[in-house]
């Protein structure tokens, strides 16, 4: 299956890389391709910036460029649409102020290419992308930048692309385990019970401990970012039956290792609820490992992950075989197609479209 | 009489104008003798320079070489097709930025920064911040305007965010070493996403500094600005009271 094939369902879809030089970009160009040959209007934004010639930290890595079809839409600033030379048509200004200037909407009226620099915020890449869709959009593309994953929130796309690669690690067993710690972040379980939520969502502004008689316990003001496991244990012997912990906001790692590290001693099991993937900080575990331990994380919302996209070379480092790394990311991570679009037998795969023209 | 100088075409200066000569070092990995010095000329002439000349070299350590060196670059920039995108903002002066923030905020601002991660370098934040300052220009921290939070090295995310709700910061700032590894890119992104997953992004500013921190990596890492080295104090107080302005102006 082509990567625009496997996402075509979606209004608003989201490439998220694990690291930089992960063939982020170059997922998107596959799909800005195959667009093209179907003839369907996209939009393009990017929460970073795609299609500069020379990688931002090592500039002797040289970066795919971003190729866009007349007729497409756009979001960059004014200084990048300018520089690209193309001309185009200006849809709307949106006001958002970026390192690199104000970011501006705009369909292009001939092909070529252009460096994408979109509003790096989630809400305001929210609003662009409303823009795209209501000026004749038929998929707005939203780029992500180096490791960011606040593009991919259930608010702001439907649909996920996760690109993952060499660059991880030299070791190739390591590349598949931070792969799998990041897909089952992205796909935590969903919180199935109604009436926990009903008794702890929506208070904003602090987080909720649920007793198992569904009783909520408003904690204190960032009681989630900075309390120590000695605090954590004075509100779990306070509270038994506190079950479900809602978390407002950002869940760091940090808190999650306090809450083991009281939870342990008490005997005690609980769940951590959190609005969605990105709202999780973990680094040196995965969920699952914290699971098996006794804390559940559950999400209340997700965004669909629909691929993965492999790049098995980490630039002025080593490589991988391709379909090596791919088949072990298969065996890994079975229900998520896993494609590297660079590779030779996906080009094998893009021919019968080019063959439909 | 002055030469006029070709804007159309600019190299080095040494000597006069357009003499083209450049001083640089480096190191090779290989033993301190003739032959090292030998590379050195030729790499230098790879490199472009003509006239390569080795003004001095020594043994750094066993094995490595130490080289000063001096080449003629014979390529030239047309200076005039050049210009500086992003913020090329000009800088008020301390009294400038106090009036224009007496005038437009009317209360003080409130900054909290730190190196954050395993970063144990805090004297970029410490001349941005402290009273003491950098190079004569004193920090935020001696402006009536601002209230500052200076919260060290090696802080964690959480518990700088933390901070800077508990104080409601209108700006956070980050000092890191950003390397050609990335090291410390990953900590940055980080403080991203976290104020993004606080649902705070919109009401506050977000700026990072550090050796190697341009415009261009600020933007792909999701801040509001990037600051380098060159950066005074005032540079810095300039970007965060007109931001602010023009975040509560679009607010309504």
């Amino acid at each position: 299956m082509l990567l625009s094939e496997l996402t075509g369902t979606v209004g608003r879809l989201a490439l998220v890389g694990l690291a930089k030089n992960t063939g982020k970009t170059e997922a998107l160009a596959a799909i800005l391709r195959e667009r093209q040959t179907q003839r369907r209007t996209v939009g393009v934004t990017s929460i970073g910036r795609d299609g500069e010639a020379r990688d931002v930290i090592d500039n002797r890595i040289s970066k795919p460029r971003v190729l866009l079809a007349g007729g497409s839409l756009v979001a960059t600033t004014d200084a990048l649409l300018r520089a690209s030379g193309l001309p185009h048509e200006l849809l709307a200004r949106t006001g958002v102020r970026t390192p690199l200037g104000e970011v501006l909407i705009a369909r292009l009226q001939g092909a070529g290419a252009i460096e994408v620099a979109g509003p790096s915020a989630a809400a305001g890449v929210r609003a662009v992308s409303e823009v795209m869709l209501a000026h004749g959009a038929e998929q707005v593309l939203i780029d992500g930048a180096i490791d960011r994953r606040a593009a991919s929130s259930p608010d702001v796309a439907d649909g996920l692309v996760m690109s993952t690669g060499a660059v991880l690690s030299n070791v190739i067993e390591e590349v598949i385990e931070r792969t799998v710690a990041a897909v089952e972040i992205v796909r935590l379980a969903q919180l199935s019970d109604p009436a926990v939520l009903a008794a702890g969502v929506g208070a904003r502004g602090h987080s909720v401990l649920v007793r198992e008689d569904l009783e909520p316990v408003a904690l204190a003001p960032r009681f989630v970012l900075a309390s120590s496991a000695q605090q954590i244990g004075h509100l779990l012997d306070e509270h038994p039956s506190g079950r479900w912990l809602i978390v407002d906001g950002a869940l760091p790692e940090v808190f999650v290792r306090s809450l083991l590290a009281a939870a342990r001693p008490r005997r005690r099991e609980l769940v951590l609820v959190v609005t969605d993937a990105t709202r999780v900080f973990l680094s040196d575990r995965p969920p699952e490992w914290y699971s098996r331990q006794g804390i559940e994380i559950r999400a209340i919302s997700a965004t669909a992950l629909l691929a993965l996209t492999v790049n098995p070379v980490a630039p002025r480092s080593h490589r991988f075989d391709s379909v090596r790394l791919r088949e072990l990311l298969r065996e890994a991570i079975p229900d998520v197609p896993v494609l590297d679009v660079m590779h030779g037998d996906y080009a094998e795969f893009g021919a019968p479209s080019a063959g439909q023209r | 009489m002055r030469r006029q100088v070709d804007l159309t075409a600019v190299s080095p200066y040494a000597d006069h104008l357009g003499d083209g000569l450049v001083q640089m070092s480096f190191t090779l990995p290989v033993p301190y003798s003739l032959a090292a010095r030998n590379a050195a000329l030729e790499l230098a002439a790879k490199m472009g320079f003509s006239e390569p000349e080795v003004v001095h070299y020594e043994q750094l350590t066993e094995g490595y070489s130490y080289f000063v060196m001096y080449g003629r670059c014979t390529e030239t920039v047309d200076y005039t097709a050049l210009h500086a995108d992003g913020f090329d903002i000009e800088y008020m002066s301390d009294e400038e930025i106090e009036s224009y923030a007496a005038e437009h905020v009317g209360r003080q601002i409130v900054v909290v920064g730190a190196s954050t991660g395993s970063d144990t370098h805090s004297v970029g934040i410490d001349s941005m911040l402290n009273l003491k300052g950098y190079h004569g220009h004193h920090g935020l921290e001696g402006y009536r305007c601002f209230e500052t939070h200076n919260l060290g090295s090696q802080v964690p995310n959480s518990a700088l965010l933390a901070k800077a709700i508990e104080v409601g910061a209108d700006a956070i700032l980050v000092s890191q070493t950003v390397t050609q590894q990335n090291l410390h890119v990953h900590n940055l992104t980080e403080l991203v996403e976290m104020v993004e997953a606080e649902g705070l992004r919109a009401g506050v500013i977000l700026a990072c500094g550090g050796p190697r921190v341009t415009n261009e990596l600020a933007k792909e890492l999701g801040f509001d600005a990037g600051f380098s080295k060159g950066t005074y104090p005032h540079h810095l107080a300039t970007f965060l009271v007109r931001e602010l302005v023009a975040r509560v102006s679009a607010a309504g």
